[in-house]
């Protein structure tokens, strides 16, 4: 496609945006149609789930599609019988343990590799750039039995530090410090600025958007970490949502459906609320950084 | 020994020498000073993964198969040491430098403070990175057990048993079928349903969001989720096709249908991710192009083979590295709500399924830990070949 | 926007920590830890009962910690025990009875009670348990665990539907549950399935145990260590056949799931009426009971199905006992002791009884019921306790004894997860888990063997 042509193109009485869309899709209210039924069949699994946690077992398996009477009975199964709200400050401690740990961490390993020159920096920058192709679950059989050698299982070290340190999040911060102009620093330095003031007076104020997409990616991927804490948490005291809720479906006797989907659309609904009003942070922070 | 480690040694440093003389002439350094290194570092490379091995391959009453296995081991072992070595050689040769976008201005001058700086990361990586990579090659070639009293050395038992276990081989094939199955269908599911959602409709954001949010959903409720649908006793869905079509299919007990209960649960959970990008592609593809081919009256399809897909293509390689992750590990929850143990017939057990069952269930850590190594060569050679493949055009501008 | 995002998450926050938290407690008291494998109701009333003993004997402290199933509580304490962080009880399971008793960590109940006849006041007698059990978990001549909650597989059939179809008790046989299914199945208003059992590895023992067939060699491990499983007999085909035979026919549901996870998958089924007979523990018999009586059908016991052909020798005890930690500071050990001395007596074993279903496991307890009629209201509660008494102990239903059990047993039900959903000819399928289970065995003994 050459400039020229693109020229004549636009020279030619470009056609409104509208007109393209009608060009595009033959028909407007296809696309309506597609996506109203696109919605309808992501939507109602979860729509489903919210009818059943208000219903009684009875009810589930008359297939009745509206609210049930079983509302009260799976709210005390799941917050007196059990326990989802012990499950539910765990997953909350971990998950701002990880956000937390993890964004300083790379905020501190981001300003080294910008702004230090050491011996040896290229070494230690591909030692970091290498982790990116070691994902843990591959090494979770022997990173399980190291945990257990530390004595950390059932607790939140356990859940917490191993996943402090991101060679994703040293690049988000690199990449972006690395735009940051020179003279920051150098005016800084001549103010008598020592590095963490820098970082913290500085750098951090011009980077709360990349703060923030990282923040976003690591929350919505630690709340729902399903595996690892099912390994390493025997302790019900100390478990955390997503295996956590799975406690509901014991009761002794058939699945109990209610207390369940109740749990299930709780627990599910701190990520999905901070996924849609955080969407442009998210994706953001996504692009850059492989979850990790 | 059937092969002795001297004639190994010498095969590494022969391989050796002859890369390193070659990356020395063509960056104009002495070819035989690199022949010198490229000995050393082929020498070295032969013994890097045979010594802590004790070249337990090589001995005589082992099978020949060891012996392929041990050669593997041997070539691997030159590759990882003569690579860094060659790429470094050939940098320095050239006076390049090793970092290739590194700061001059605006630098601290006490180095040392990027130390401290430095250390929280490294010191978590180094423990709960390397230290269990390192630890996963050792329980690989062991017998070992939680609480048992003792572990057993066995060479290359673990991995060479793999190859002869037909229900390895179902497991392999299963997770490539099951992954691939994630990838194509939403992603191609929402490449549709996106290059609806960008137009500017009315209610396009309202679709939007209805559209994206099961991405935020854990692969653990989704399996939850699943679980109440499709259940084959009580489900809703079995009961609606009961009644509409007076079939009931054993979505979870069926082993021809389970796995595709498992692809669908994922496909759910995946498509938002896959949406919300493809719609931020889509809007970045400029506006002109697509008028320009529609004014040429190239028809639908040609005009978006022609001119969108191209433009999308960075997107679409992005999307497939991260779906093909979550398809061979994130699965793990959904498949353990949906079929506890491994569905029937084992249909619904991918590998890192078989993994955990072995290693945490069966107390089977060496030969967890084996399969994890296989696990993690095939996730890291499908993400070379795709780099290879099409990862060099790829610009990371989304 | 982000405002309102940051303000939604410390609202969440907020909302979390308002929650009402396990309550802590810190004192200068002996602290027993106990983990049991349950985190349902049964974990609750053991909690209750801890409650109990903690307001009669001030000096100790006991804490139940609960766990997802019997499974992981086996991992759990292998990891514990790797680091010496084991509490003072632990409920193992049956099937990890060689793996305790080769670990070493415990110490038999016989050896720390000794020769007493009372401890902290509480009174100790040890023939007042059911003879089975002290059978099975008494080991080279000790007894070694204190017995809690013991089962045995029995059936539950929906009588609506026998009744309907001309039946008017439940089979009993392999050959009856054919001749009832058929006649079930053929009814206007036939269930999805006629029959249903979990696909767990204990189904499979107990059918071995009823046709006087041994699971492994050396006498069920019982004569010395166990070296190859024997299940690859002719009445381990004969059942595969028989199960295989059931499900071509359409009468056996199989839900899929297998091990621990199988368990609901029945409930499910018997409790919505998609099957008329249920195969299973009964440990459940009260829940199974109520089952019928808020669905509107007659749920009865009775013995665990045998075949025809052979005769029934005796069924296997199931569940799990009580292990005592050995090398614990003296004071905790009496404490343990009482405490497990305490969870058995005979109210407890009695209540625990009913609130389950589990057996009796104190003759006082049984005793006691009798004489409050309870048998006479709840006729399905005696079938499991009867079925044990009536049974004939031989090295084949005193139960098997070895190494690496969990993972055989899931070796097992892959096997018969195959011959169910494949042709694949039983005999084959059966020998070849045969060989994959002695490997686990040979490379248990090659890591565990004293």
């Amino acid at each position: 496609m050459t400039a020229a042509y693109r020229e004549t193109v636009r020279v030619a009485q470009a056609p409104s945006w509208k007109k393209t869309v009608r060009s595009w899709v033959p028909k407007r209210w296809y696309a309506h149609l597609i996506l109203i039924v696109a919605c309808f069949m992501s939507g109602i699994p979860l729509f489903y789930a919210l009818l059943v946690s208000t219903q009684t077992n009875a009810e589930v398996f008359r297939y009745q599609f509206s609210a049930g009477s079983g509302l009260e009975a799976n709210w005390n199964v799941v917050f007196h019988e059990r326990h989802l709200h012990t499950y539910m400050i765990n997953s909350v401690i971990m998950t701002a343990g990880i956000t937390f740990f993890k964004t300083i961490f790379s905020l501190l390993s981001g300003l080294a590799f910008v702004y230090f020159r050491f011996p040896g920096k290229w070494l230690v920058f591909g030692f970091v750039l290498i982790t990116l192709m070691m994902p843990t679950e591959v090494l979770i059989i022997a990173l399980f039995r190291f945990i257990n050698d530390l004595d950390w299982q059932n607790t939140f070290y356990a859940l917490i530090v191993p996943f402090t340190a991101s060679a994703t999040g040293t690049f988000l911060f690199r990449q972006h410090f690395a735009s940051i102009p020179a003279e920051m620093s150098e005016a800084a330095q001549l103010d008598g600025a020592n590095p963490l003031q820098f970082l913290f007076r500085v750098l951090v104020p011009m980077s709360w958007n990349t703060i923030g997409a990282l923040a976003v990616v690591q929350t919505i991927y630690a709340w729902n970490m399903y595996l690892w804490p099912n390994m390493i948490i025997s302790n019900p005291d100390m478990q955390t949502i997503q295996t956590g809720i799975g406690t509901l479906r014991l009761g002794g006797g058939a699945l109990r459906f209610g207390p369940l989907m109740l749990g299930t659309v709780i627990v599910s609904l701190p990520p999905v609320i901070v996924f849609i009003l955080l969407q442009k942070q998210f994706m953001s922070g996504f692009t850059l950084t492989r979850d990790k | 020994m059937v092969v002795s480690p001297v004639v190994l040694m010498i095969m590494g440093a022969v391989v050796g020498a002859a890369a390193l003389a070659f990356v020395f002439r063509r960056a104009g350094g002495r070819p035989l000073i690199g022949l010198g290194i490229g000995a050393i570092a082929g020498a070295f490379g032969s013994a890097l993964f045979m010594v802590p091995l004790d070249y337990c391959t090589f001995e005589a009453e082992r099978q020949s198969l060891d012996r392929v296995f041990g050669m593997i081991f041997v070539l691997a072992g030159i590759a990882l040491v003569v690579t860094p070595v060659s790429w470094l050689s050939g940098k320095l040769l050239r006076r390049e430098s090793l970092m290739a976008d590194d700061q001059t201005q605006g630098t601290f001058r006490h180095w040392w403070i990027a130390l401290p700086l430095l250390a929280p990361t490294l010191t978590i990586l180094v423990l709960f990175l390397y230290y269990p990579s390192l630890e996963t090659l050792r329980l690989s070639t062991m017998l070992s057990r939680l609480g048992a009293r003792r572990e057993v050395f066995v060479c290359v038992d673990n991995f060479t048993r793999l190859v002869n276990d037909p229900a390895y081989v179902d497991t392999f094939v299963r997770t490539m079928f099951i992954s691939f199955s994630i990838v194509v269908l939403s992603m191609s599911l929402s490449l549709l349903i996106a290059s609806m959602a960008y137009l500017p409709l009315r209610g396009a954001s309202i679709y939007r969001i209805l559209l994206v949010w099961p991405y935020a959903m854990s692969p653990a409720v989704a399996g939850i989720i699943f679980l109440l649908m499709f259940n084959p006793s009580g489900g809703l869905v079995n009961h609606l096709f009961g009644k509409w079509f007076g079939i009931k299919l054993g979505w979870l007990n069926d082993p021809a249908v389970a796995p595709w209960t498992i692809i669908l649960a994922s496909v759910w959970k995946s498509m938002g991710f896959n949406i919300l990008f493809y719609i931020a592609g889509l809007q970045n593809v400029p506006k002109d192009l697509i008028e320009a081919g529609a004014i040429d009256g190239a028809g639908l399809l040609r005009r978006f083979w022609h001119i969108v897909w191209p433009m999308l293509s960075p997107i679409t390689f992005f999307l497939i590295v991260t779906n093909l992750t979550y398809a061979f590990f994130e699965t793990y929850a959904t498949i353990d709500y949906l079929t506890p143990g491994g569905g029937p017939l084992q249909s619904t057990t991918t590998m890192m399924y078989r993994v955990i069952q072995l290693g945490v269930q069966n107390n089977d850590m060496g030969k967890a830990a084996a399969q994890s190594i296989v696990l993690f060569l095939t996730v890291i050679g499908m993400t070379i070949v795709l780099f290879r493949t099409g990862g060099r055009q790829v610009n990371y501008g989304v | 926007m982000k405002k309102l995002v940051f303000l939604s998450i410390a609202l969440v926050m907020v909302i979390a920590l308002a929650l009402p938290a396990s309550p802590i407690s810190a004192q200068e008291k002996t602290k027993i830890d106990v983990w049991i494998a349950f985190q349902d109701y049964r974990w609750d009333w053991a909690k209750a009962v801890a409650a109990e003993f903690n307001e009669m004997f001030p000096q100790y402290e006991v804490v139940v910690t609960g766990g997802y199933s019997y499974e992981t509580m086996f991992a759990q304490v292998a990891v514990a025990a790797e680091q010496g962080q084991l509490p003072a009880v632990v409920q193992y399971f049956e099937a990890a009875t060689q793996d305790a008793r080769d670990s070493g960590l415990f110490k038999p109940i016989a050896d720390a009670l000794g020769d007493r006849t009372e401890i902290n006041g509480l009174t100790v007698d040890m023939e007042d348990y059911v003879a089975p059990v002290i059978a099975y978990y008494t080991l080279d001549g000790k007894f070694t665990s204190m017995p809690w909650n013991t089962s045995s597989a029995i059936t539950f059939t929906n009588m609506n539907y026998l009744r309907a179809a001309g039946w008017d008790k439940p089979p009993a046989t392999w050959q009856e549950i054919d001749a009832a299914c058929e006649a079930v199945m053929a009814l206007d208003k036939a269930p999805e399935y006629c029959w249903t059992f979990p696909n767990h590895g204990w189904f499979f023992e107990q059918w071995m145990a009823v046709q006087n067939a041994l699971y492994v060699n050396n006498g069920n491990g019982r004569e010395e260590r166990a070296t190859e499983v024997a299940f690859n007999s002719d009445a381990g085909v004969a059942l595969l056949e028989w199960l295989d035979d059931q499900y071509n026919k359409g009468y056996l549901y199989y839900s899929g799931a297998q091990g621990g996870d199988s368990w609901s998958t029945v409930d499910q089924a018997y409790s919505t009426q998609q099957i008329a007979i249920a195969v299973y523990s009964s440990s459940d018999t009260t829940l199974y009971t109520e089952m019928g009586e808020e669905g509107g059908f007659e749920s009865v016991a009775s013995f665990y199905p045998y075949n025809g052909e052979v005769g029934w020798t005796g069924n296997l005890i199931g569940g799990a006992t009580l292990w005592l930690v050995d090398g614990l500071d003296p004071a905790v050990e009496e404490g343990a002791l009482t405490f497990l001395v305490y969870f058995t007596n005979t109210e407890n074993a009695a209540d625990w009884h009913k609130v389950t279903g589990y057996i009796p496991i104190r003759m006082s307890a049984y005793q006691m019921l009798t004489e409050e009629g309870y048998y006479e209201a709840n006729p399905n509660q005696t079938v499991a306790l009867e079925q044990l008494a009536q049974s004939t102990i031989t090295p084949a239903t005193s139960g098997a004894l070895v190494g690496g059990f969990p993972s055989i047993r899931n070796v097992v039900t892959a096997a018969i997860d195959r011959v169910l959903l494949t042709d694949a000819d039983p005999a084959e399928v059966l020998a070849q888990a045969a060989a994959e289970s002695n490997v686990i065995i040979e490379e248990y003994n090659l890591l565990n063997a004293p």
